[in-house]
């Protein structure tokens, strides 16, 4: 059973299409989606109300930073997972970021969240 | 009666002393009026005779062997001179002796042979009277009477003073005698100078006081095709160049006029017609006795030098030219680390004057957190000066006049020139380089995102379309290969700025989308780069291939592996050969129908290669053989 499953995961993603198959993917590997919202504001809004154990994040959301999103969740402590057409370099410490390089499978977007939540494994 | 004789006495002896001094003032005046060592004589003894009561006198005069000769004489004989010469009391060395009067020869202190000659010419008394010319004795005079003779102390007296004229006489004569042939020496002297000069090998002159033309030497005559009887006619000043002509007159009329050194420089025409430039030093003539006589000059012909000189000003002047027109900022500096020439755009692009620059050290120009390095990095420099871009690949930056910094690219070079070893470095403000560098690579992030996105839309579109349809899970999954080995090869050529894309780094990226286990797979061949176009394609064709190998191929048991090779040709027109070989997977046979794979091998990338694709079915595997023509300026490694 894949460690997704049952997870409470936050998806801030503007293209509709991509937020359909992400939610799509993630109910295929048993995940609860929050969300998806399609707005920095909406994302919020559920970064800061909704009980969540990890965030799937478009890096560009409607030409905005997603960063004021991170940043509420990095206020939680809740893991987050970075998908972005732009490659590593837009992220100020890669480190610490994990980020996932669109487009992605389903298998690929599993085992990077797997490794956000489990990140000693 | 004794007081009238008494008075008579006195106005004998008044007479007589009249007669005295009369005599003494036509002996100055005969002597001063002398001019040859025979009127002094003749004068001197026409005074003695006059004045001294004696009826005979001579003069004699040490001789060169310190012989006392007669060199004038009144009423002795031959035989007489002849038998008394060389005889006298003194010898040349002899030290302010005093007059010797002999009032009676009889009772003189003399050998009997001589006293009795004496007396034999008829000769009863007589005087030696010493000539002292400059505390050393020359000669005398004596005095001669036919019968004994008391001298009388004014006698004495007038005697010494006669013999102190007679001496200053023919001291004056000998001081004109010397100078006559001392100028007799100079026009002799002047005269071997002429012979000397007339061959040496530089041009030689000597001027009248005026300037004009005395003497030229023989290559100085030939310079000017002028014959020696010209040379009071010849005026040089005419075959001066008009531009030069005001400016040597001037110096040479202010050099006479002071009776100077002067140094000059200027064109003069030639016999051939041809201005050669000379340099003349010159200098004033004077005599023996300080009288300036004209100038003397050496003329050296520096036309030769004086071209090497002005092509090197040219070449300079050239250099300056360049260094001003050069695009960058150009600042050159001495071994010492100083400025010595900055263009306008260095100026422009520190924020200084130019002036402000030259003499500056070159220091001055870095930020202050490097100045400390800074000298040690110029001495490095200064060991191995060859031509290089400074900073060794650091990021580089110098500092403006107005304390702000600006990011700089610095190519240093050296050159040997006479004040030393200078450095040149040619600097360019990359500020706005690199700020357009930064601006295309935020386009280039922003086009790749854009493509990713749309790939991911596409992706999406697909799933809800595979789904909607009942699709197998398989098709979705081909599909998606698909679509991530166009991912692969956009995310390379992003990379690179779509110029190109390595054909190792494609096949590595290609195989982690379609491959578990990338070991089996063996990659070999020289570095090779693929244009955006060709490495789409490979990429494409290349899934195609990991797919079938897995589904069907080597990598459908246990045990298969896969070969893929690539060489390129090294002509004029370069050619890519890919061998993709299957070995050790199951039996393989033609396959029934021909899928979305070989339609994708053979034909699409037949046609964007530009080349043939040939898939052999073999039993031991799949053997697919790529030819494509590469071009050219693609083919150099990375």
């Amino acid at each position: 059973m894949s460690v997704v499953a049952g997870k409470r995961i936050l998806v801030v993603e503007d293209e509709a299409l991509i937020a359909a198959m992400v939610e799509d993917m993630l109910k295929d590997l048993g995940a609860v989606v929050v969300g998806p919202a399609s707005t920095i504001e909406k994302g919020l809004a559920l970064a800061g109300s909704e009980a969540i154990d990890v965030a799937l994040l478009d890096v560009n959301v409607r030409d905005q930073r997603i960063d004021p999103v991170a940043d509420v969740l990095r206020g939680r402590g809740i893991p987050m997972l970075f998908a972005t057409g732009y490659g590593s370099n837009i992220f100020a410490d890669k480190r610490t970021c994990s980020w996932i390089d669109k487009p992605y499978t389903q298998e690929t977007l599993a085992s990077a969240l797997a490794k956000v939540l489990r990140p000693t494994g | 009666m004794q007081q009238q004789t008494a008075v008579r006495a006195d106005g004998e002896a008044l007479v007589h002393q009249v007669d005295e001094l009369t005599a003494l003032y036509r002996l100055t005046n005969h002597l001063y009026r002398a001019r040859s060592l025979h009127d002094i004589h003749d004068a001197a003894l026409e005074a003695i005779l006059g004045t001294l009561g004696c009826s005979r006198a001579s003069l004699l005069l040490f001789d060169e062997a310190g012989v006392m000769q007669f060199v004038g004489w009144r009423g002795l004989s031959d035989s007489y001179r002849a038998a008394v010469k060389g005889h006298s009391p003194w010898n040349p060395k002899t030290v302010d002796p005093d007059p010797i009067f002999i009032g009676d020869i009889d009772l003189a202190d003399e050998p009997e042979w001589l006293k009795a000659r004496i007396k034999a010419e008829g000769i009863r008394a007589l005087a030696f009277i010493p000539l002292i010319v400059q505390g050393a004795l020359i000669g005398k005079f004596m005095t001669y009477y036919d019968r004994s003779h008391a001298f009388a102390p004014h006698e004495i007296d007038l005697a010494v003073t006669i013999a102190r004229q007679i001496g200053f006489a023919l001291e004056r004569a000998g001081a004109e005698q010397a100078r006559r042939a001392a100028e007799a020496e100079l026009r002799e002297s002047e005269e071997r100078f002429r012979l000397m000069s007339e061959n040496a090998p530089v041009m030689i002159w000597m001027s009248h006081p005026d300037g004009s033309c005395l003497h030229l030497n023989r290559m100085l005559r030939a310079f000017w095709k002028v014959e020696e009887e010209q040379l009071a006619t010849f005026d040089w000043q005419r075959t001066l160049h008009p531009e030069d002509a005001p400016e040597i007159a001037r110096l040479m009329t202010e050099a006479i006029a002071a009776q100077a050194n002067v140094r000059l420089k200027g064109r003069y025409l030639n016999a051939e017609g041809r201005y050669r430039v000379l340099e003349t030093n010159a200098q004033p003539r004077f005599s023996p006795k300080g009288e300036y006589l004209g100038m003397i000059g050496v003329n050296v012909d520096i036309t030769e030098r004086e071209q090497t000189e002005r092509e090197l000003r040219d070449s300079e002047e050239r250099f300056r030219l360049a260094v001003e027109a050069a695009p960058s900022g150009m600042i050159m500096a001495d071994a010492e680390g100083r400025i010595v020439m900055v263009n306008a755009q260095a100026a422009k692009l520190f924020g200084y004057g130019r002036g402000e620059l030259v003499g500056q050290p070159v220091d001055l120009l870095v930020p202050p957190r490097y100045q400390q390095g800074h000298p040690q990095h110029r001495a490095n420099y200064h060991r191995y000066p060859a031509a290089r871009p400074m900073g060794d690949g650091r990021e580089l930056f110098a500092r403006r006049k107005d304390g702000t910094e600006m990011p700089v690219e610095i190519s240093l070079s050296s050159m040997k020139t006479a004040k030393g070893i200078m450095t040149l470095a040619a600097v360019v403000d990359i500020g706005s380089r690199k700020r357009a560098d930064a601006q295309r690579e935020l386009l280039l992030a922003e086009l790749n995102h854009r493509v990713k996105n749309t790939l991911a839309v596409v992706q999406g579109i697909a799933r809800q379309t595979f789904r909607a349809s009942n699709a197998s899970s398989e098709a979705r999954k081909a599909f998606e290969g698909r679509l991530f080995a166009l991912s692969v090869a956009h995310s390379l050529l992003t990379r690179s700025n779509w110029e190109d894309a390595s054909l190792e780094q494609l096949a590595t990226d290609t195989l982690k989308v379609g491959i578990p286990n990338q070991a089996r797979v063996a990659l070999s061949g020289p570095p090779v780069v693929l244009p955006p176009k060709e490495a789409v394609a490979i990429v494409l064709a290349l899934h195609e291939l990991c797919t079938n190998a897995v589904k069907y191929g080597a990598l459908s048991n246990d045990t298969g592996r896969i070969d893929l090779g690539w060489s390129r040709s090294d002509d004029e027109h370069p050619r890519l050969k890919l061998v993709w070989r299957e070995h050790g997977g199951p039996l393989v046979s033609p396959p029934e129908h021909r899928g979305f794979g070989s339609f994708l091998l053979e034909r699409t990338l037949a046609q964007d290669l530009d080349g043939s694709v040939t898939a052999e079915f073999r039993p031991e595997g799949l053997v697919c053989s790529i030819d494509a023509p590469l071009p050219n300026q693609s083919g150099s490694p990375r």
